[in-house]
């Protein structure tokens, strides 16, 4: 699998290589994904039958329905089908948490995205003419748009007594009592962004009819399991009727965890009998789509004359947007996370406030929360050593756990490598030593942050998932999982454990994701994926060894304990005996099947999870240049130092930490979309900026990894982990650079600007 | 509408009210924004003489309003007139975006360019109804002629001035300026042009400043180009200062070249 090609080893460490993951055998996909040669669910042009979806969405943030008129819309050239609320044949409403969103909404519309009426014609633009002979009649009204006057709003929910969907408190210790003890007490505010996911493919798929009164899901999305029974509520079907294919998905982060097209194109090909896809334009996908959750949150640090944390106080609101989707959850993983997971601290009370808004909709979103809590607290942490007058690694190497310790929650955490470790090798980052420029027109800077990433879907959520290997006719051993593949290349991790497992090639494998009827995986979501499919592939692999080299013993004569499966086919003695086809061929493939399904680890003495057990670490060291001419701030270098465990793919593990990492470089530099008056102010990716290649920094990803040989949660999965300390680290080395410390995200250049011109004044 | 002239694309122009087109890469997505596509459409053709291709001539350089941005950054003659153009042009807009987006494109809808050529005293050939005229860009800019085809864009004979330009977006690259800043010295005084969120310009009054004082202390300069940036419609005051600075650093640069 070219381990030692993509890996440079210097004792505990090594360093993930770019170059050489990029000539990995295993990275076609990769390729064909940048080349955009990879077939998603809307390239499926040629489908017989095949209509086009269209969906209209509401003209006001927030109005009450008067009237739908679609009759007009009938008429429309092209037009074979159209679908309002009454036409919704079972629930109408849909939510991972809360089943509150209206699949077309009957009498209140609560965001700018919201779907009121849905066409179906011969083509797209058909559809879309078609939607404007569609009037709908309003009464607008007020718009609640500001999080922290929400709650003393009128609900926009008839079902809520009030904007607060969910509240929760964290506490350990006397915090007031703790507080009466610092010696220093640092208190701050801090915003973070309304972030847009920006995937490659925006939200599309085909509903297809399957002649038996069901459907056939063939669309982008992370969990073809859970979309399923949503789907069958939905269209009021039973759950045996609804099949979800979650084909090769051009990037989803989070976004495509939620339903996203599936009911309305479900409704139209229920009605019209025939397959209907809706593919999302860039601006439709703008406006309705899920975003990362703006959290505003003040954060009470305090500490003895030592750096010993005492207290610890947070007080953050979240907007979720006009509707719950993974809502709680988030704010869930918020505050576990702004209990600073890594560190010790006495006493804490770490509360939040979950509030619906007209502000779109928010959601899941990589990192889901916790690197918005993090960039808060390490953020505080800073301004305590910068209070003590200690250096910030001095503070935290004072305050961190100790492998063995209980976790930010009491729990039992298992890390893979020791803390301080990795605190001592982002202090030794070769970014350090870099020299500052003082004078001229950059200011440059380093400074680095540290994070805790927990896997598994976290408090109370029941969460399991299994797997299935198989000899496929054509010879090919088939591993199928109900995980999805939108980048993170699942696939081809699942393939290199294979070859590992089973000594054979890349070739002997292929690889079957995301079929709602096939193996149940759970979501792909939560950085869960890797550890149970490491988990069941454990389970799943000696079995199935046993039952091929069974099998072929009985075919071939050759005693059963001498052969082993190899490359191409079955071995004994190092010489080939038997191939996997000629095996296939000869045999009744029900007898080579093997399936396992196991629990996600969670802290022994827990029924379900509180806090994470399963704990990544990452501390990231960034060197930025200020232009002290613009205060436009370009990260040159990101050094990142990881300790989630054993790398079974490093193309993957490198491209999980590295694109993470550039995503928290956007939400930190430029990345934003704020509302007015419950519509956001930028529509198409010409004005909500993601960074481009040229923004993207040097990137060193170093693996620190001490589990032991026998240990049962050797991988981990790191794809939320690369975006957990970016920020605050960005904003540590922005100080280091010019004095000035930023706490709202995206880092606003102009008031960079106008902050450094007061202190050249002051001078 | 393919028109078969220059001429005739004026007429249809001003008969239809509808829109010259050239590389499309700003309109399309304003119109696909809006979802509001104008009926008619008057296509520019880049065969019509003068209007593709860079030429030199007693006047300076002269370049066609449908060239490319990609071949004017790769002609041989923009590296001796506009030696800053090849590092401006890394920051306007995408390669896919300079492979289709032309000059004139660029300079109507205040991109990057239009503050390099106001800075050089540039120079427009128009096709208007009764024939081919010429002005200066900046009066251009200023009161367009409702209809007019730009034709191509002349800059003076500029080998050997110091010429500084900068931009400042959002981003490293592929992003709409917010404010594109340009300095040249022609062997006699400073000409300093600003183009971006507030408006397009020459600064004139700083320029008659720099004009009267020589190297002026950073205060004045401050003072005066910010009040006149204020007054063509750079109304937000961190990207006055952000522009300010840049213009300081720029003049150093200018001077230095001197």
């Amino acid at each position: 699998m070219g381990f030692d090609r993509t890996m440079e080893t210097r004792g505990d460490i090594v360093t993930l290589d770019t170059g050489s993951a990029a000539d990995s055998p295993s990275a076609v996909n990769l390729h064909r994904r940048i080349e955009g040669r990879l077939a998603y669910a809307t390239d499926q042009q040629e489908l017989p039958g095949l209509l086009h979806g269209a969906i209209l969405r509401s003209a006001h943030p927030h109005a009450r329905i008067i009237r739908v008129d679609s009759a007009r819309a009938w008429g429309m050239p092209g037009v074979q089908g159209v679908v309002t609320a009454a036409d919704v044949p079972g629930l109408n409403r849909f939510g991972i948490v809360v089943r509150d969103q209206p699949v077309l909404c009957d009498d209140h519309v609560r965001y700018e995205g919201d779907a009121i009426a849905a066409v179906a014609a011969d083509t797209r633009e058909q559809a879309r003419a078609a939607l404007e002979a569609i009037e709908v009649s309003y009464e607008p009204l007020p718009v609640i748009s500001d999080v922290t006057m929400a709650e003393q709003q009128a609900a926009i929910h008839d079902t809520n007594g009030s904007n607060l969907l969910a509240r929760e408190t964290l506490l350990r210790g006397d915090v007031d009592d703790a507080f009466a003890r610092c010696a220093a007490i640092v208190e701050h505010q801090y915003q973070t962004p309304r972030q847009m996911h920006a995937f490659m493919e925006t939200e599309g798929g085909v509903a297809i009819p399957d002649g038996q009164g069901g459907l056939v899901f063939r669309v982008g999305c992370q969990s073809g399991h859970r979309d399923a029974q949503q789907l069958a509520d939905i269209l009021g079907l039973a759950p045996d009727q609804v099949a979800v294919e979650a084909v090769a998905t051009g990037g989803a982060f989070g976004g495509k965890d939620e339903l996203t097209i599936q009911p309305v194109a479900g409704v139209l090909a229920l009605q019209t009998g025939r397959p209907v896809m809706i593919h999302l334009d860039r601006f439709e996908s703008c406006r309705a789509g899920m975003k990362r959750h703006p959290v505003s949150v003040k954060i009470t640090t305090g500490c003895d004359a030592g750096g010993r944390l005492l207290g610890h106080r947070v007080e953050a609101v979240l907007d979720t947007g006009a509707y719950a989707s993974l809502g709680p959850a988030v704010l869930a993983n918020y505050l576990d996370h702004a209990t600073a997971p890594l560190y010790r601290i006495e006493a804490y009370r770490v509360s939040g406030r979950l509030v619906y808004t007209n502000n779109g909709v928010c959601g899941a979103f990589r990192g889901f929360g916790g690197n918005q809590a993090t960039f808060a607290v390490e953020s505080q942490l800073d301004a305590l050593a910068q209070k003590l007058g200690i250096a910030p690694t001095a503070l935290r190497r004072i305050n961190l756990r100790s492998p063995g310790e209980p976790g930010s929650r009491s729990q039992t955490v298992r890390w893979t490598a020791p803390p301080a470790d990795v605190l001592a090798e982002a202090a030794a980052s070769p970014l350090w030593s870099a020299r500052h420029a003082g004078a001229g027109r950059w200011l440059t800077g380093t400074g680095m942050a540290m994070g805790a990433q927990g896997n598994g879907l976290g408090d109370d959520l029941p969460d399991s998932g299994g797997g299935q290997i198989s000899l496929s006719p054509a010879g090919r051993i088939r591993v199928a999982f109900g995980f999805s593949d939108f980048g993170q290349n699942i696939a081809e991790a699942i393939t290199c454990s294979v070859c590992d497992g089973l000594g054979c090639q890349e070739d002997d494998v292929e690889v079957v994701l995301g079929h709602s009827r096939g193996p149940d995986s759970g979501p792909t979501s939560a950085s869960r994926s890797s550890v149970l499919m490491h988990g069941v592939l454990t389970s799943l692999l000696p079995r199935w060894k046993a039952m091929v080299c069974h099998q072929a013993a009985r075919l071939t004569g050759y005693p059963e304990d001498g052969l082993e499966p190899g490359p191409g086919g079955l071995f004994l003695n190092n010489h080939q005996v038997l191939s996997y086809r000629e095996l296939a061929e000869s045999s009744d493939p029900d007898c080579m099947v093997a399936e396992a399904s196991q629990d996600f680890p969670v802290a022994p003495g827990h029924e379900q999870p509180v806090g994470r057990y399963l704990q990544l670490q990452i501390a990231t060291v960034a060197r930025v240049a200020v232009d002290r001419l613009s205060g436009r701030v370009r990260v040159t270098d990101l050094h990142h130092v990881t300790a989630a465990g054993r790398v079974i793919y490093p193309p993957g593990y490198l491209g999980q930490i590295e694109g993470a990492a550039v995503m928290g470089l956007g939400m930190t530099l430029t990345e934003d979309l704020p509302t007015r008056d419950g519509r956001y102010v930028a529509d198409n990716l010409d004005q909500y900026l993601i960074p481009v290649f040229h923004d993207a920094p040097r990137q060193r990803v170093d693996v620190l990894d001490n589990t032991p040989k026998d240990d049962p949660f050797p991988v981990r999965g790191v794809g939320e982990l690369g975006i957990e300390a970016v920020a605050p680290a960005i904003t540590a080395a922005i100080e280091a650079a010019t004095g000035i410390r930023v706490r709202q995200l995206p880092v606003d250049p102009g008031d960079l600007l106008m902050a450094l011109s007061a202190q050249e004044q002051d001078l | 509408m393919r028109p078969e002239s220059p001429r005739q694309a004026v007429s249809f122009a001003k008969r239809f009210r509808a829109p010259y087109m050239a590389g499309g890469t700003w309109l399309q997505p304003v119109w696909e924004r809006d979802r509001c596509w104008p009926g008619r459409l008057v296509m520019l053709n880049p065969g019509w003489p003068g209007f593709r291709g860079v030429d030199e001539n007693s006047e300076g350089l002269t370049v066609g309003a449908l060239t490319t941005l990609d071949e004017l950054a790769r002609h041989p003659l923009t590296d001796p007139y506009l030696p800053p153009l090849k590092g401006l042009m890394n920051h306007v807009a995408g390669p896919g975006v300079r492979h289709l987006g032309t000059v004139g494109g660029n300079l109507l809808a205040g991109g990057d360019l239009l503050a390099l050529a106001l800075a050089l005293n540039a120079t427009v050939d128009l096709v208007g109804g009764k024939g081919v005229n010429s002005e200066s860009l900046a009066e251009w800019i200023r009161e367009p002629s409702p209809g007019d085809l730009l034709r191509s864009v002349t800059v003076p004979d500029c080998q050997g001035w110091p010429v500084a330009v900068e931009k400042l977006g959002h981003r490293e690259r592929f992003s709409p300026t917010r404010a594109t800043v340009a300095c040249a010295h022609d062997g006699r005084q400073v000409r300093l042009a600003v183009c971006g969120e507030g408006g397009a310009g020459r600064l004139v009054v700083t320029e008659a400043m720099l004009r009267d004082q020589g190297v002026p202390g950073l205060k004045d300069l401050a003072t005066v180009a910010g009040s006149e940036l204020q007054a063509l419609g750079w109304r937000d005051a961190r990207l006055r200062l952000a522009v300010r600075r840049i213009l300081s650093f720029l003049l150093e640069e200018v001077n230095r070249g001197v």
